[in-house]
């Protein structure tokens, strides 16, 4: 995997990029990542490093595990906010709409009914509302995840492609001020995690 | 989603099986008794003062309570239809609540008493000459319609006691062949229930304004009976957890569904009850438009729009978020405010008729309402504190313990 | 775990009917793992093409092609091509409008409705019926925008600030349509964008080509499963299930509108929004169900989509069907209660007039013979399934025919009473959108992962992290590629 364009933001000068990366890793690497065969080898494993004072890390599984948020101690997703503030968007866009296209700019009546008629308007209304807010779902989504994002250091892991089969991984990040490459290696192992291997940023 | 899981108690059994404690169940009666008796005297006073008053006011306080006990009657067969697994503490409760259908029976006697006053419109002698009502009186006939009523009243509170006792008997035998009974019993059930719940709608009520119709009719009373019901769920829900009980069945996640049927259902309403005004004032047709045009006058307006605001807008944002279906009080709040608009919907529905122009509120009108509002308590706390406050031996009770909302 | 062994997986499904209210019964047969389930529905597109896909494809392009030429005609001439005349001035063309709209809600409802019920044996079945709905609505959208004539001014129908200073009239519901129907489908797609993701990155990580890598790649958006992302993304996936809910509601209660706002005797009656919203989720899985016991039986998914699964279906058909029975009953009902003689008149002409034979063909395939699926029997028996599905599919369209036609043929003045009879691009037309249905749906089931398999992962026991017994037995032979290709 080429990394070498991604570590330039590391402590490493840009000359050294031909440095062998075990080099680079040995120095500065991202994460130790390892992986487990099962749910319940992860959700153990997340809650004792939560125990244990970590905060950068992180798991990769091939499907949502249920609960395993509260494992890693992490808070609940602000993305409804996000799609309240589409919805309102999208209501505020259809009545602005429908009031000038229907009372001021293109005044008719039709049906004997008001030109602004409410009842009338509110399928419009409604549909408006949830298309801005399925696209604030939608965008939102993919902001708060910052994806696309095609490279990402745990991905050179060598049994990553495993990790939307059937593998479950976790990756304790080098930034953490709890991470120790002796300590939390040790700790790793004693979990049950395989292949452990520090990736380079 | 950080919210942690409630720890639950050990596995019921039946040994320590949770039942109100004596004194709270007697409190319960007493309290509930003293409302109904208070409401019973009302209505005696009320009757004396104005029969034909009273007859519209007890008719819209018997149908809240009517519609209550069908909403959870629907409850409980849509449970066992659907093999529900979360809801074996919550089919209980509204097994005591569609426990007011047999006794609507004795109750519908008013209503019965003054129908010559509610439905004086098609039973009155100028319907003989009426050009409409001529070509309806095939089915707008006194002989039929009361047949009619003894047909309804008899199914539900046939379908209401049979599966209150059956599930009851899955208490002392543990029989899992009851849950397979149940279930066969409830589709052809809820089939039954449709119709005999739409023509109600259509002949209890529809028929106040006799030239008028609406197909969406029954579909209307059946959101609002739903809604309803799950508030008297809701309330139910809360008021036992408050009270130490449930501790080992029932959580946080089991209210947290209730309110999410609940404003699930409040959607419900206000879509059949959008069609149903949309496309009648779209048309714009004199016969049925009238309606409506009626709810329009006067004082009535402002019920017409209490009900827009009341019944959906407010609730609708009210119940959005999570944290209201979670929180005990602010359920409990959306719950007394849903049975109270569901009155107000009634109200509008059937009190124009006899108020024409403006609505008058009247102390009458609490005493219709008052004497049912009581008897349906009665019996909720009855059935609370004579059984088991769940199905000791539902072979699903496992699974509605481990219950959690994603 | 040994029934993995068992030579015949026809015996696992027979397993699948027991009923225990004291368990759930498992929704993947087999003795599936994660990775057999991977392997089974990657294994799908990864396969060599088969020559009966491209005997099928081809078949379906050539119908397509009867499409292209139908419309072809259709533009080249214009609308008079088709059979529509006063007093019936809408047919065939909006018949197969709501038809295909109709077809595509049992998607939605599988994937958003059903989601918020928790039922999850919805994840076997999701995908495919997610893809068919966004298939559908192309379908039925080719009719309005074909319908106004010269189709290069079909964007006249969206609001926009144009030089000559029109906007459409919002009070009318063929306008609403427009917003629902547009809305409909661009909110289907990203929902199916969105499920899609992970089994994107699922595709990317096993690709053996770099082409492959990488067009899967870019789809994936660099999904890395990060629980991190998972929480957002289940969130925005129950947010959108939340707001598909109503939405495939509005949809065909707005198709409704374009009838029940009229004046027209068995147009307007106010049934019709809830009557038409359980129509469509009939109709639909009805189609569901035909494509998935062929796709099921071609690719060997039975262990995945489970007897259960069909019957589950069949069930949500009959109750569905049995809603828009009860909805003709009350048309009929209040027809006759109303008093009103126009209306009265429009059903009894439905039921003895010229188009009884319709009338009654409906009313046999969409209420009579679903009345079958009360029999276990019959609702766990693949011919009989089949074939009932069918008979719905069309007794659904004539469901609409039945609507459109019979309340216009009889005008208010008899003089201009008339008899429908549709014309060549009619048929062919309606024909052809078969072929682009088909077309579309055979690409998706060669190129995208025709089930949802992370969310059929995660109701497999081992997922749940808490399952101890059976941890770890989730990966038991994951090491063992190909293991679940036996019954290919």
């Amino acid at each position: 995997m080429a990394h070498t364009e991604s570590s330039a933001g590391s402590a490493t000068p840009a000359a050294a990029a031909a440095v062998a990366a075990a080099v680079d890793v040995a120095t500065r690497p991202f994460a130790l990542v390892g992986h487990f065969e099962s749910p319940a080898q992860l959700y153990r494993a997340c809650e004792t490093l939560r125990d244990a004072g970590y905060e950068h890390f992180d798991a990769h599984t091939p499907f949502p595990v249920h609960g395993l948020e509260r494992a890693m101690g992490l808070p609940a997703s602000k993305l409804p906010w996000v799609v309240l503030c589409g919805g309102t968007a999208g209501l505020s866009l259809a009545v602005w709409l429908a009031y000038y296209s229907q009372e001021v700019w293109y005044r008719h009546n039709i049906g004997g009914k008001e030109a602004f008629a409410i009842p009338s308007l509110i399928p419009i209304f409604f549909e408006l509302t949830i298309l801005l807010s399925s696209f604030a779902a939608f965008f939102g989504l993919w902001a708060m995840n910052k994806q696309p994002e095609f490279f990402h250091p745990v991905m050179q892991h060598p049994s990553f492609h495993r990790a939307s089969d059937d593998l479950f991984f976790i990756a304790v990040e080098a930034r953490d001020p709890k991470y120790d490459p002796v300590a939390t290696r040790a700790l790793l192992e004693t979990l049950g995690t395989r292949e452990l291997a520090e990736v380079a940023p | 989603m950080s919210h942690a899981p409630e720890v639950l108690g050990d596995a019921p059994d039946v040994a320590d099986a949770e039942r109100l404690d004596e004194a709270t169940g007697k409190k319960l009666v007493k309290v509930a008794g003293a409302v109904a008796a208070l409401g019973l005297l009302l209505c005696i006073a009320a009757y004396a003062t104005d029969a034909k008053r009273f007859a519209f006011s007890y008719l819209t306080g018997f149908m809240w309570v009517v519609t209550i006990g069908l909403g959870a009657l629907f409850f409980v067969i849509l449970q066992h239809i659907t093999k529900a697994g979360w809801s074996v503490a919550a089919r209980r409760h509204m097994e005591w609540v569609s426990a007011i259908l047999p006794v609507a029976i004795v109750l519908a006697i008013p209503v019965i008493l003054g129908a010559h006053d509610l439905y004086h419109h098609w039973m009155g002698p100028q319907a003989a000459s009426d050009p409409i009502l001529v070509k309806k009186v095939a089915w707008l006939n006194p002989g039929f319609f009361y047949a009619r009523l003894a047909i309804y009243f008899t199914l539900w509170a046939t379908l209401a006691w049979w599966f209150a006792r059956t599930s009851r008997k899955q208490d002392e035998s543990g029989d899992v062949e009851l849950t397979h009974s149940m279930q066969r019993v409830s589709a052809p059930s809820v089939l039954l229930f449709a119709l005999s719940l739409s023509f109600g709608a259509f002949d209890i009520l529809m028929s106040l304004a006799p030239h008028w119709y609406s197909t969406i009719f029954g579909v209307y009373i059946f959101a609002g009976s739903v809604v309803s019901a799950l508030a008297v769920l809701a309330l139910i829900t809360v008021g036992l957890q408050g009270g130490g009980w449930l501790k080992r069945v029932s959580t946080v996640e089991h209210q947290h569904d209730v309110g999410k049927l609940m404003f699930a259902f409040t959607v419900f309403w206000a879509y059949i009850g959008f069609s149903q005004f949309m496309l009648i004032w779209y048309a714009n047709m004199p016969e049925e438009t009238i309606w409506f045009h009626d709810r329009w006058q006067g004082s009535w307006k402002a019920v017409s729009l209490t009900l827009l605001f009341g019944h959906f807008i407010v609730p609708f944002c009210f119940l959005l978020s999570r944290h209201v279906k979670r929180h005990k009080r602010a359920l409990v709040a959306a719950a007394i405010w849903m049975l109270a608009m569901h009155y107000v919907d009634l109200y509008w529905m059937i009190m124009p008729t006899l108020d024409t122009g403006s609505a008058h509120p009247s102390w009458i009108d609490l005493a219709g309402l008052l004497g049912p509002l009581g008897v349906l308590a009665l019996v909720i706390a009855c059935k609370a504190s004579r059984g088991p406050l769940y199905p000791l031996r539902d072979p699903r009770l496992a699974e509605t313990r481990r219950h959690v909302n994603l | 775990m040994s029934a993995a062994k068992t030579p015949d997986p026809s015996g696992e499904i027979r397993n699948d009917l027991m009923e225990d209210p004291r368990e759930r019964a498992p929704l993947v047969l087999g003795g599936q793992n994660f990775h057999t389930v991977s392997n089974k529905v990657a294994g799908i597109v990864e396969e060599k093409t088969s020559l009966k896909w491209i005997l099928g494809l081809g078949l379906a392009m050539s119908i397509m092609l009867i499409l292209v030429g139908s419309i072809g005609k259709l533009v080249h001439t214009g609308i008079g091509v088709w059979g529509n005349n006063h007093p019936v001035g809408w047919a065939w063309d909006i018949t197969g409008f709501v038809f295909w709209i109709g077809i595509g809600h049992a998607g939605t409802l599988i994937s958003a409705i059903l989601f918020l019920l928790r039922q999850k044996w919805r994840t076997s079945i999701n995908r495919a019926a997610e893809a068919m709905t966004i298939f559908a609505v192309m379908c039925a959208g080719l009719y309005p925008a074909f319908h106004v004539g010269r189709v290069w001014f079909a964007y006249w129908l969206f609001p926009f600030p144009g030089q000559m200073g029109l906007w459409p009239n919002f009070k009318s519901p063929l306008v609403w349509d427009v917003f629902a129907v547009s809305t409909y489908a661009t909110v289907s797609i990203l929902f199916w964008f969105v499920g899609l993701v992970p089994d994107l990155a699922l595709m990317r990580d096993r690709a053996k080509t770099k082409l492959r890598h990488t067009v899967y790649g870019i789809f994936a958006l660099g999904w890395r499963g990060s629980h991190r992302h998972w929480l957002n993304y289940e969130r925005a996936y129950l947010i959108l299930a939340g707001l598909s809910t109503p939405l495939v509601l509005s949809v065909h209660s707005i198709v409704s509108f374009d009838f029940a706002v009229s004046l027209l005797p068995g147009w307007h009656t106010t049934i019709f929004p809830p009557y038409f919203v359980a129509g469509a989720i009939f109709s639909g899985f009805a189609m569901v169900m035909t494509l998935l016991i062929i796709a099921r039986k071609l690719v060997g998914l039975e262990h995945l989509i489970t007897m259960r699964h069909l019957e589950n279906m069949n069930k949500i058909m009959l109750a569905t069907g049995t809603m828009v029975g009860y909805a003709y009953g009350m048309e009929f009902f209040i027809a006759w209660y109303s008093g009103n003689e126009y209306e009265r008149f429009a059903f009894i002409n439905r039921a003895i007039g010229p188009y009884a034979w319709a009338y009654w063909t409906m009313v046999s395939c969409n209420v009579i013979f679903p009345q079958l699926f009360w029999f276990k029997k019959v609702r766990t028996s693949i011919p009989a399934m089949f074939v009932l599905s069918i008979i719905v599919n069309i007794g659904m369209w004539f469901e609409r025919f039945v609507i459109i036609v019979t309340s216009l043929h009889r005008d208010f003045i008899p003089s201009s009473w008339s008899y429908f009879r549709p014309r060549l691009v009619d048929i062919s037309m309606f024909a052809g959108t078969f072929g682009l249905f088909f077309t579309m749906f055979l690409l998706f089931c060669r190129y995208l992962p025709m089930l949802a398999v992370f969310e059929v992962k995660g109701v497999m026991p081992a997922a749940d992290p808490h399952h101890e017994p059976a941890a770890g037995l989730g990966s038991v032979g994951s090491g063992k590629g190909g293991h679940g290709h036996g019954a290919h």
